[in-house]
């Protein structure tokens, strides 16, 4: 089916088109040159709108074992957010970590048509991708987590080379179907299981033996000369510890010059100053980003009101478990390889440390410099739900409405903060480059994130109107793949989407100590650990689309 | 024709280890010694294919006119009950969708006891190990109640006693605590069995508890046993406490699951202890984890106003059929020919085993290929973190449970 979008103002950062008036053309699931359409196609008159790439997130916790166990505790949210189906949309609830079929739908409603969940374990990869597989409407795709696995830390311990633990983690990524490897508190997981409550960059782990700077450094190299296009995701050391920025900017520095990518920063960007001995780091931390060129970064901007984290880091998910509301916590050690830990929290506009977050967040936002390099997160749920992008794109963008909200927070926050001092709105072409351009760029999607005729036709039109946060939460259309499945913020047809993966080659061999591994240690063989691309369609529910790995 | 590495869906663990012998419609699990999942295999083998037949109201008929039954009974039900989810994923994914169509109420076979850890999990949370975690880590395992070692064969040689760990060190405390005799256990050398001479197993776990607690005292009276496990569980490095919720009464099961609970965090503030909690023997963690994704709640769900409510103790499918609270069962049992469903005033649609046995008091009766043998499936461990393949070793023509609760969604 072809239809001609006519006459709207479009934001293509990938070409440099900033606001320039154009058509845009579909013909089956590409976008085409308008101009080449039949004169006689479907033609929408969007002369009053907008046009941007559909949105991706890049960092969104929506499937696997840690966010059923969020569902599960966070019975007081689903009770009071109930869905109702329809001839189109299956039933569901929640709204800080919601159903799938839920999950997917707010997604398209807001205008995203892709989200990366950020926290697969490699034993939990299946149901990862089947709770993914049950989000309808967006592509999906996981980083799939080392750096806390025995098996690794074995191998460093005994010196393996950097080749050898290239192959692992590139058999890694094939056998469970991911498309980017994430480090969550190098070591510091393993450590818990043996009783250490902390581990810093350069500390030694007393039960593996290297310090989390070494993990972080051969991950790093790994993916890189695998020639994986997205970064090592780095879940640095010392979460929620103030003091911790001098962490994160030695966790950068444990990439020594090769891509790296720190997530959810601003829960790693806290100093020591002030009577709380809490204070923003933002400006060392946006400081050192726009110092070093391979680092880029994602916020986790939190918003106020009740929500839940859920992550791989038990050691600092159990620190800060007392801090939690409702009191009520999970922990848990999985499978030699890594763990999870889900404690509600109810972020306060009152408390002076989450005013303070919610600054440096923020703060973290408005000072590096370059759009490409800084992406637009909530490290939903754990900030806040990915519902609230649209509010965020609104305090980015207006700075009176920002400072309007900053003067209702803790007074001891505001003096703390110096957002207010901040004058600079992001622009339409920076939210498209932070939202669409660059996390397409750092996946390797060659084929979304941008408007050019051969891109997937994953578009998404917004009415121009004065409350931003208005026009970014109800686009007037969407497409996924060339389908209108979104017509003035409703869903109108529901589409499945795909997984993205990559599949970095390896010496076969690895293999060999791997299936002695899992014969002498594990309670899952090797052959039943892999997952292929028909048990991806046929049990899963998910087609794979594959993306070239370049070597360096 | 040989397969290796298969998976036997017959207890929570998911043993994936078996070799198995297909002939035929025959199936032979090679090692003897398995006896659970040996159980699986043997009550797998089909030796009269004409009887595969599905059945109206005892009578053989075509799938179509069985399917076209079932939504009739479904389109004149007033309440609608989906059960047995003893199913691999995508039955279970069928199951739900269907459930939502008819806004029925769907529940577990072992619905009943799922209860208390569902309530311990939104009330608190838990502290958990799986079972790799547990296999290499642990260097004290305390099992409450000899009977797990029943219920989960393999458990000992897999978990409790491997022959090697990734540490090196095999040398371990395994406890178990019980309320009977055992003279086996307490003959044999490799595990230490106290018979305590108490009313119950909540009761030694209560007394458990109170030790952990800030409340304790030295003059409380406590069995000696007790605190002897409690001084044991104190001195290890990870400590393990290995439970079945099905051995405690129904009555006191959430407070005997959150007593663990707080004995678990009371030690977790200066050590490591953790639980692993054992169950799945009737595919009920794989019906949980889809009702949990797909609606947000665990189960039971009913969908009486077409939008997912959870209300365990209104929407209790095992109470509500008893009761006569609803006029239609789907009961959806692919594991075992002995699960069928209990005797209840209602028309009932049985979507099956192929060797079950379902009389003419079955309205209608489809069976179905079996998960792990006959088709292609994924089910979910007791651990609730390793989702497993289940192969497709067989050759016939039956259907998929899955195939067939989509024909009945489509027929309404």
């Amino acid at each position: 089916m072809a239809i001609k979008l006519v006459g709207a103002q479009i934001y293509d950062p990938m070409h440099q088109i900033d606001g320039k008036q154009m058509d845009i053309g579909i013909d089956q699931e590409q976008i085409c040159n308008a101009d080449a359409l039949a004169p006689d196609c479907e033609s929408i008159d969007i002369s009053d709108c907008i046009v941007m790439a559909g949105a991706i997130d890049l960092h969104t916790h929506i499937g696997g074992g840690k966010v059923n166990i969020a569902r599960t505790m966070m019975i007081e949210d689903h009770q009071a957010h109930i869905h109702h189906g329809d001839h189109q949309c299956r039933a569901g609830s929640g709204h800080a970590v919601p159903s799938t079929f839920t999950a997917g739908y707010r997604y398209a409603e807001m205008g995203y048509t892709a989200g990366f969940e950020p926290a697969v374990l490699p034993i939990n990869a299946r149901q990862a991708h089947m709770e993914m597989a049950d989000t309808p409407m967006i592509d999906k795709g996981g980083y799939v987590l080392l750096g806390n696995d025995d098996f690794l830390l074995q191998m460093m311990r005994d010196g393996a080379s950097q080749s050898a633990i290239n192959d692992y983690v590139a058999w890694v990524l094939n056998a469970s179907q991911c498309i980017g490897i994430k480090v969550v508190n190098a070591g510091g997981v393993h450590a818990f299981k043996f009783n250490q409550r902390r581990l810093d960059v350069d500390e030694v782990s007393t039960a593996s033996g290297v310090t989390p700077r070494q993990i972080v450094n051969v991950l790093s190299r790994a993916v890189y000369e695998l020639g994986v296009t997205h970064p090592l995701h780095v879940h640095a050391s010392n979460l929620g510890v103030p003091g911790n920025f001098e962490t994160t900017i030695a966790t950068m520095g444990a990439a020594e010059g090769v891509p790296i990518h720190l997530t959810h920063i601003q829960f790693h960007s806290y100093g020591t100053e002030g009577d709380m001995k809490f204070s923003s780091a933002a400006c060392e931390i946006a400081e050192a980003i726009n110092n070093n060129k391979n680092v880029t970064a994602d916020v986790g901007q939190i918003m106020f009101g009740q929500t839940v984290t859920t992550s791989g880091d038990t050691m600092m998910q159990y620190y800060g478990h007392e801090h939690g509301s409702p009191k009520k916590w999970t922990v848990m050690d999985i499978e030699c390889e890594m763990g999870c830990g889900v404690v509600p929290f109810r972020y306060r506009d009152k408390s002076f440390v989450n005013a303070l977050q919610w600054s440096i967040g923020l703060e973290i936002f408005l000072q590096v410099n370059d759009p490409w390099r800084v992406f637009l997160t909530t490290d939903h749920p754990n900030g806040a739900p990915f519902t609230s992008y649209p509010h965020l794109i609104k305090l980015l963008m207006n700075r009176s409405f920002r400072n309007d909200h900053l003067s209702n927070l803790h007074p001891e926050a505001q003096r703390m903060s110096n957002l207010s001092s901040m004058d600079r709105e992001y622009s339409l072409y920076e939210i498209a480059i932070m939202t669409r351009a660059a996390p397409a760029k750092i996946l390797g999607l060659a084929d979304q994130g941008h408007l050019a005729a051969g891109a997937t036709a994953n578009i998404t039109v917004y009415r121009k109107q004065d409350d931003i946060e208005k026009m970014f939460a109800h686009p007037a259309y969407v497409f996924k793949n060339g389908t209108m499945i979104v017509k003035d913020g409703k869903i109108i047809e529901t589409v499945k989407g795909v997984t993205h993966v990559v599949k970095p080659e390896y010496d076969k061999s690895i293999e060999k100590s791997l299936r002695t591994y899992f014969d002498k240690f594990q309670t899952i063989s090797l052959d039943n650990f892999k997952i292929s691309n028909d048990e991806m369609e046929e049990c899963i529910g998910s087609q794979v689309v594959e993306h070239p790995c370049t070597k360096p | 024709m040989q397969f290796k590495h298969i998976t036997c869906p017959q207890c929570g663990l998911l043993c994936d280890d078996l070799d198995v012998s297909v002939n035929d419609q025959d199936v032979t699990l090679d090692d003897n010694s398995h006896s659970v999942c040996k159980q699986f295999f043997v009550d797998a083998k089909l030796t009269d294919k004409s009887v595969l037949q599905p059945r109206i109201n005892g009578k053989p008929c075509t799938l179509n006119e069985a399917v076209a039954h079932a939504a009739k009974l479904h389109t004149t039900a007033k309440q609608s009950i989906i059960s047995g989810l003893i199913a691999d994923v995508q039955a279970c994914r069928s199951a739900f969708a269907l459930a939502e169509k008819t806004h029925s109420v769907i529940d577990h076979a072992n619905g009943q006891s799922m209860r208390a850890s569902t309530a311990i999990m939104q009330r608190y949370g838990e502290v958990r190990t799986t079972l790799a975690e547990a296999r290499n880590r642990a260097d004290c395992i305390v099992l409450f109640g000899a009977e797990i070692l029943t219920k989960f064969p393999r458990l000992r040689e897999r978990i409790l006693q491997p022959a090697e760990t990734i540490s090196g060190n095999t040398d371990r405390k395994i406890i178990i605590i019980d309320v009977v005799e055992n003279t086996d256990l307490a003959a044999d050398e490799e595990i230490e069995f106290f018979h305590l001479p108490l009313p119950n197993l909540e009761a030694a776990i209560q007394q458990l508890q109170y030790l952990a607690s800030p409340r304790a005292s030295a003059e409380t009276e406590i069995e000696p046993a007790i605190r002897a496990i409690h001084q044991q569980i104190s001195e290890s490095n990870y400590a393990v406490l290995t439970w079945t919720a099905s051995l405690f009464s129904k009555n006191t099961a959430e407070q005997t699951l959150q007593n663990l609970t707080f004995f678990i965090k009371e030690s977790m503030k200066t050590q490591r202890c953790v639980g692993l909690p054992l169950s799945g023997s009737r595919g009920e963690i794989t019906a949980n984890q889809v009702s949990t994704w797909q609606t947000g709640f665990p189960l039971p769900v009913a969908f009486s106003s077409g939008a997912p409510e959870h209300n365990p103790v209104i929407y209790n499918a095992e109470t509500m059929l008893t009761n006569s609270e609803a006029d239609l069962l789907t009961w959806i049992s692919t594991y075992s020919s002995d699960d069928t469903p209990k005797q209840y005033a209602t028309a009932n649609i049985v979507i099956g085993h192929p060797n079950m046995q379902c009389d003419q008091t079955v309205d209608v009766f489809i069976p179905v290929g079996i998960p792990g043998v006959d088709q292609r499936g994924l089910a979910c461990r007791t651990d609730a973190v390793a989702t497993l393949p289940l192969h497709s070793i067989r050759k016939n023509d039956l259907p998929s449970a899955d195939h067939v609760l989509n024909l009945i969604y489509q027929a309404l």
